[in-house]
């Protein structure tokens, strides 16, 4: 590698262990440094999977607790963010998980067909989408949908991706981003 | 309408995932038919909107409850808090040495003033809504800045209003106790002089914001104690009153 492209990498996961050892010796600041600099992401993440800030709030303090808890085990051997947003990300699923074991249901409660009708009857307006309005939407989508579409669609993960994170078959990822975008058609757009 | 038979191929284009020849057959397709067209469009826009979504902040309050359960579960060490965290008060000389005053009619504290006069400060910075993008702007900044002003003005509306009660009953209280009460109160009058020094030499500081708070919040306590004791005192309850000590 040259020199010049591993410098500044170097010197940013030596800054990131720095902090990391900061944190660990108990100093409040250095953590809430590491929190200002990765909670945005982590909430918004949140926020998308679960489809309302009340329990992003809450999983987002979890998380940073269970990260300040497991510091001594973070090695530097991927970026601290990465770090964090695997630590969040399994927060979130099993947050998930047990929401949809206390519903008692693991399926989307969306009849293919129906969404399928709906979606082509809609159509968007030319104007560009408004975020405000998009987040709002992508909420209204089952659990299931949104964080397939959430993975893919706003994270930018690919379909094998998305599988391995749910613990689904590829063919349902895909089949759940496909009907997310197209229930969004129909909750953004007329007939 | 779209064409129900070629969906399955425009959302495999927008996924960037159709082999060559049905890609081919398709965009052959869409050149020929509005409604699939416009349903390919939509769904473009969509996927790039959802992939071009920032960043939402998280309100202010998450990491006051984050840093406050830390050091509930004592895994910090709060420098900035350590320099500024109010003495121990002294009622432990107080507890010895109390008298019961001669009492006039018992002083009754207004309903829900304990519960209603003084806002934490996490109460104080969570009323914002989340607004786009991580980094807070200058409007964010200054708003969360006069929300905290706001709550101080309420704590030392409080305190004022405190401090008439207790001035004016301080009479219930023997000497002993009273200059006890005294000493306790220049401590944590100390202590908010010097959160709002460091409050107003660093305004972006979470820590003084929540030393200053702390330091508002043991007066307010003291306070209310003072005057739970005036009316232990009065009723001539020693019990009620070491209670009170004992609490505090």
């Amino acid at each position: 590698m040259h020199p010049s492209a591993a410098g500044p990498a170097n010197s940013g996961r030596a800054a990131e262990m720095a902090l990391v050892e900061r944190c660990r010796k108990g100093e409040l600041g250095a953590f809430e440094e590491l929190y200002r600099a990765h909670a945005g992401r982590l909430y918004s993440l949140a926020w998308r999977m679960l489809g309302n800030p009340t329990d992003a709030e809450d999983l987002l303090q979890e998380i940073f607790l269970s990260a300040h808890r497991k510091l001594d085990s973070f090695r530097g051997d991927s970026a601290l963010g990465t770090w964090l947003y695997r630590l969040g990300m399994n927060q979130i699923l099993d947050h998930l998980r047990s929401r949809a074991a206390r519903a008692g249901q693991l399926t989307d409660g969306m009849d293919d067909a129906a969404v399928l009708e709906d979606a082509m009857a809609h159509r968007l307006d030319a104007a560009a989408i408004d975020r405000v309005d998009l987040e709002r939407a992508i909420a209204q989508l089952p659990d299931g949908c949104r964080a397939a579409f959430v993975l893919h669609d706003v994270e930018g993960l690919e379909h094998r991706e998305v599988a391995v994170v749910l613990g689904v078959a590829e063919g349902t990822s895909k089949s759940q981003v496909h009907k997310a975008r197209l229930r969004l058609r129909v909750l953004l757009g007329r007939k | 309408m779209a064409c129900s038979q070629y969906l399955t191929s425009i959302q495999e284009y927008v996924d960037g995932t159709l082999g060559p020849i049905r890609r081919a057959e398709l965009e052959q397709h869409l050149a020929g038919c509005e409604a699939c067209r416009t349903m390919a469009t939509d769904l473009e826009r969509l996927r790039e909107s959802a992939s071009s979504l920032g960043d939402v902040r998280p309100p202010d309050g998450a990491w006051l409850q984050i840093a406050g359960r830390l050091r509930q579960e004592g895994r910090i060490h709060d420098v900035s808090r350590s320099r500024t965290r109010l003495p121990r008060l002294a009622w432990a000389a107080m507890a010895a040495g109390l008298v019961i005053a001669a009492g006039g009619g018992l002083f009754v504290l207004r309903p829900g003033t304990r519960a209603t006069t003084a806002p934490t400060a996490a109460q104080t910075s969570t009323a914002a809504p989340p607004a786009g993008g991580n980094a807070p702007d200058a409007k964010s900044v200054e708003s969360v800045q006069n929300e905290l002003a706001a709550a101080q003005t309420q704590y030392e509306t409080a305190i004022t209003h405190l401090e008439q009660i207790a001035k004016a009953n301080q009479a219930s209280l023997d000497p002993q106790t009273a200059r006890t009460l005294q000493k306790n109160l220049a401590i944590t009058d100390m202590a908010i002089a010097d959160s709002s020094a460091a409050v107003h030499a660093e305004p972006t500081s979470v820590a003084a914001r929540e030393a200053l708070f702390d330091a508002l919040r043991q007066k307010v306590s003291l306070l209310q104690d003072t005057i739970s004791l005036i009316n232990e005192m009065r009723k001539g309850n020693n019990a009620g009153a070491a209670q009170v000590v004992n609490k505090s």
